[in-house]
């Protein structure tokens, strides 16, 4: 900035040199010229405080105007310089927490992953358990079930039988109560005596 | 009041005395087994009428009370035992009959070597039956036997002879109740 702003001040010295060295060149070649040059060249009653005007404002300029447009400049570059080292950073910043991001995201995926493997396997097994137990279960409701089947069967037939036995016990008594003449009873009673056990026995 | 065993023993063994004795004194061998008969039937009224023991071992009445009770209620009995049960009942001894009943058939077998048997059969015993049973019943219990014969349509045939406590049933209804059993016990649970 600084070699921009000498570089502006030479020029501007040497275009005030160039006008203050001839002078008289451009009066001659006006007034040779006064019908065609003259048109071109300037009034130097004009053309001497425009050039002072010139020079003071330029002076006022390079004093202040300068410094300060500079200083803006500057100010400016230092803005953007500052505003690119924070992209930077920020880019940087950003670089890196993505790569966290990422580094976190393929952890949580993994875990995710390991989180579902561990359920499916959990799952699975406390699929086979209660897939084994309700076999189990099933296996010994039909177990008792067989036991208790067979249970009521035995005595359903056992009932059966015992009613077959009292009703053809019953129906013999009754024919041997019927049917026996006391002749016959008496036969009975000679037979049981004989066959009978003794007193001493029981 | 007797609590003690050996008081009540002595007191069923003194109740069988008298009465044997004063039967015996009476009219020997029958007055004996008259008077045991009727024992036998006073325990069986005893046990059917539920309100005559308690009425007659009622504590709140007075013992001359209980004496005349009983002298009443047993008086068709045989002189000796109808004063024997109205001491007892005055004594409150009552539920002792049963056992002054074993007690006089022991003193029977003991002194007068005999022993009754009770003999059950469906149709009455003619003169034959009673000379077998009474040769068998001699046989197995050594003593003079006198039958004491019951009808009882309900065994539906055979006999059954008791004496005491030992007994031998060889009637129709015994043995076809043991048929029942034995063919009830002896089921497969159906594995036919």
């Amino acid at each position: 900035m600084k070699a921009r702003a000498s570089k502006a001040t030479a020029l501007g010295i040497a275009a005030v040199a160039c006008l203050a060295a001839f002078p008289t060149a451009a009066l001659a070649a006006e007034e040779e010229a006064a019908g065609g040059l003259s048109v071109i060249l300037p009034n130097m009653l004009e053309f001497v405080p425009m050039l002072v005007a010139f020079i003071i404002l330029w002076i006022i300029l390079a004093k202040f105007g300068w410094p300060m447009f500079n200083g803006m400049l500057e100010k400016r570059e230092n803005t953007i310089r500052e505003a690119l080292r924070k992209s930077e950073e920020a880019q940087i910043e950003s670089e890196r927490t993505l790569a966290e991001y990422r580094k976190q995201l393929a952890d949580a995926k993994a875990q995710a992953a390991a989180l579902i493997a561990e359920a499916r396997e959990t799952g699975d097994a406390v699929k086979a358990g209660i897939t084994e137990k309700a076999h189990a279960e099933a296996a010994d409701m039909i177990a008792k079930a067989k036991v208790a089947i067979e249970a009521e069967k035995k005595q359903a037939i056992a009932e059966l039988q015992a009613s077959v036995v009292d009703t053809s016990v019953d129906v013999a008594a009754r024919l041997i109560g019927e049917d026996l003449t006391e002749g016959e009873h008496r036969k009975v009673i000679e037979r049981y005596v004989k066959e009978a056990g003794s007193f001493n026995a029981n | 009041m007797p609590i003690n065993r050996l008081v009540v023993k002595e007191e069923i063994a003194t109740y069988a005395g008298v009465l044997f004795d004063a039967a015996s004194d009476r009219g020997g061998l029958e007055a004996v087994l008259e008077v045991r008969s009727q024992m036998e039937a006073v325990i069986g009224a005893m046990r059917a009428d539920m309100g005559l023991a308690p009425t007659l071992s009622d504590p709140d009445a007075a013992d001359d009370v209980r004496y005349e009770l009983a002298k009443g209620a047993f008086g068709a009995c045989e002189p000796e035992l109808g004063e024997v049960l109205a001491v007892m009942a005055q004594r409150r001894d009552l539920d002792l009959l049963p056992r002054v009943l074993e007690a006089l058939n022991g003193l029977m077998a003991e002194k007068l070597d005999t022993v009754v048997v009770d003999v059950t059969t469906v149709v009455p015993l003619d003169d034959e039956l009673r000379r077998i049973i009474k040769e068998k019943t001699e046989a197995d219990l050594g003593a003079n036997v006198v039958l004491r014969e019951h009808i009882d349509k309900a065994i539906l045939g055979g006999i059954i002879m008791s004496t005491g406590e030992k007994r031998i049933d060889a009637s129709i209804i015994s043995q076809l109740n043991h048929a029942r059993n034995v063919l009830k016990e002896t089921t497969d649970g159906g594995e036919c």
